[in-house]
């Protein structure tokens, strides 16, 4: 048994204007999940302690929490993997969340991007004129299952540096989602998924990683990465800038085997977008007054028929 | 100073040659923007190289790593491009490349990653490579010259070598993302929760800061999408890093520079004036071991670093 002193972040949205903190020490052993130890603070300590669970064992998604400032389900982190020498672990809500009570937070906008999505399988017929099943081959299916696998439990949505700036970003759960049915051989709106998808700003996803601690290992961010893919090859708002941007790079690096930084900037901007390019003009001013603008044109590289050679094995739409 | 930084679960052999000790002649991938808009990274490399003692061989042929972006329109392409690289290195007997971008860094390792555990990617890339008469035997390892101080040169090492201490100057790190995940293809310490760069800046005789943001995303890759949005983030990590006590900043990936540098000013709109000036790690680094600093390109920086400098009695 260990004597494991749960650092809780308190708050009641009905009643506080600012939340405390309370010490509550467990005695519980020190393999136990933090989820457990909560449940026995809750039990023997403090009954008002707030928090969401169901399952306790990482398939309902309830429990994501921040634990010792890391989001991650409480459910499947034992406390000795986390508690420091005292025994000390600290509980909060989850990030880029509106705390509720405790550590419970307001979920809405994660659920609202979710619902959006239509996230049901919409075939062209009706199942009552379909007079077979509707069959999915085993490699096809492969391309699901991962993803099938999420429990929305946010872990990944409470990591993403770009929602906690701009909330309007869809988020790595939903966006992994939208590849869900996107790539379902069965469904019949992948057009308009794409779409959708699209305007919830997929292309704001900023590559950063974050969401690659998925408890479930769905990684949104290699599913975010098929998204896109998938919205080139369909050809889905090519005039916008991600689009524009994922071209102009893939252009430049054929032509030169460099990214070509100026170029780069123009061709998502958009060469004849005055109102964006004085947008960006300040900035570059300022670069060019330290004499650090990118060179308007880059020298090619050595044997840079080489990697045409490549782009154009691999036939990769450049236009 | 703790000497072991390592994670015990670190892939040994995709990080260490026995050999590049003894050598000490790398491969150098200096990546594009090093070659573009930040030329003082790559010129203050070069500089630290020779207080090293280390030879850094240039990959003048190679390409693009790829940059997060060539992956978004096809998955095989940037792995191809990478693997040319390599078989450059290999024809050169230069197994050992270093990067100094955190972006070319996590590219360029996934990309590896694939090859090396996919036979069938391997033949795909090579039977692409056969066209111009070249081949990758899968023998090249990749790392951040931020690594290859820690384990080839050693903290203690550098700690000797330092001729100009930097004063208790308090350095906030920021790791940029591509260099710690994801943590499958990186590894070499925790992503969660690294310190190298503290370390480096400890034996440099700075004071490193600890702050929230120091893992946390520029927002360079997405500059360009919609206005404000990559501006906030820098505000948001720089706040957190001023709030600190920080006095500048290092970073081992010129794009992260580019934003930090580049977009404080704007971001103070929103998240007040931070103005912290933002070092490329060679360049920090280059100064310590004596490399002057008129020759370290400072003057190209957007938030100059002198006047903190001057202000610590680190220069005139």
């Amino acid at each position: 048994m260990a004597n494991i002193k749960l650092d809780i972040f308190r708050f009641d949205e009905a009643v506080d204007s600012v939340p405390h903190r309370d010490i509550v020490a467990v005695d519980v052993p020190e393999t136990m999940t933090v989820l457990d130890a909560l449940e026995t603070a809750k039990a023997e300590v403090d009954g008002s302690i707030s928090f969401r669970r169901s399952c306790r064992s990482a398939i309902c998604g309830s429990c994501s929490m921040n634990i010792n400032g890391v989001t991650g389900l409480a459910c499947k982190t034992p406390c000795n993997t986390v508690m420091d020498e005292q025994g000390v672990i600290q509980v909060d809500p989850m990030p880029n969340f509106q705390p509720m009570r405790d550590l419970v937070v307001h979920m809405d906008p994660f659920w609202d991007k979710y619902t959006r999505l239509k996230p049901y399988l919409q075939p062209a017929d009706k199942d009552e004129d379909h007079q077979t099943e509707r069959r999915v081959s085993p490699e096809d299916m492969k391309k699901l299952v991962d993803v099938a696998n999420c429990v929305m439990c946010a872990t990944c949505y409470a990591l993403c540096p770009v929602v906690s700036v701009d909330p309007s970003f869809a988020g790595p759960a939903a966006i992994a989602y939208a590849y869900r049915f996107i790539e379902d051989v069965r469904d019949s709106k992948r057009e308009e998924r794409l779409a959708q998808i699209n305007e919830d700003y997929l292309w704001l996803c900023a590559h950063c990683y974050a969401c690659s601690y998925c408890p479930k290992h769905v990684d949104p961010n290699d599913r975010i990465v098929d998204v896109k893919r998938a919205t080139i090859k369909d050809r889905v708002m090519m005039n916008e800038r991600g689009p524009r941007h994922a071209l102009i790079v893939n252009k430049t690096v054929k032509q030169t085997g460099m990214l070509a930084e100026t170029e780069v900037i123009q061709g998502t901007v958009g060469r004849f977008n005055f109102r964006g390019l004085l947008k960006v003009a300040p900035l570059g001013l300022r670069m060019a007054a330290k004499g650090k603008l990118p060179p308007p044109f880059v020298k090619p590289i050595p044997k840079v028929d080489e990697v045409r050679t490549i782009f154009d094995s691999l036939e990769v739409p450049v236009s | 100073m703790s000497a072991t930084l390592l994670p015990e679960d670190r892939p040994a052999d995709s990080h260490k040659r026995s050999h590049s000790a003894e050598t000490k002649r790398y491969g150098f991938f200096p990546g594009c923007v090093a070659k573009e808009s930040c030329k003082e990274l790559f010129n203050s490399t070069m500089l630290l190289a020779d207080k090293l003692g280390i030879e850094l061989i240039e990959l003048t042929a190679a390409s693009c790593c790829g940059a997060s972006v060539v992956n978004d329109t096809n998955r095989d392409i940037a792995r191809v491009l990478n693997a040319r690289t390599y078989a450059q290195a290999e024809a050169l007997g230069l197994d050992d490349v270093i990067t100094i971008c955190s972006t070319c860094t996590g590219h360029m390792r996934a990309a590896n990653k694939e090859l090396l555990e996919n036979e069938e990617r391997m033949t795909q890339a090579n039977s692409i490579l056969g066209k111009f008469g070249a081949k990758y035997n899968g023998g090249v390892m990749v790392r951040h010259l931020l690594w290859m101080l820690i384990d080839d040169i050693g903290l203690d090492n550098l700690r000797k070598m330092v001729v100009r201490p930097l004063n208790g100057l308090k350095v906030a790190p920021f790791y940029g993302c591509h260099i710690i995940r994801p943590e499958k293809v990186n590894g070499w310490e925790s992503a969660r929760n690294p310190h190298s760069l503290e370390d480096v800046v400890a034996a440099l005789g700075g004071e490193p800061v600890d702050y929230a943001g120091k893992t946390r995303c520029c927002g360079f890759h997405i500059q360009l999408e919609k206005d404000g949005v990559a501006t906030s983030m820098v505000g948001q990590n720089m706040r957190m890093a001023k709030d600190k006590g920080a006095e500048a900043v290092i970073t081992p990936c010129p794009l992260c520079h580019l934003a930090l540098d580049g977009y404080q000013q704007d971001a103070a709109s929103r998240w007040g004036r931070t103005d912290l000036p933002t070092f490329h790690l060679p360049q920090l680094v280059a100064f310590a071991l004596g490399v002057p600093a008129e020759k370290l390109g400072l003057n190209k920086h957007l938030i100059d670093p002198r006047s903190i400098m001057v202000e610590r009695d680190l220069i005139a």
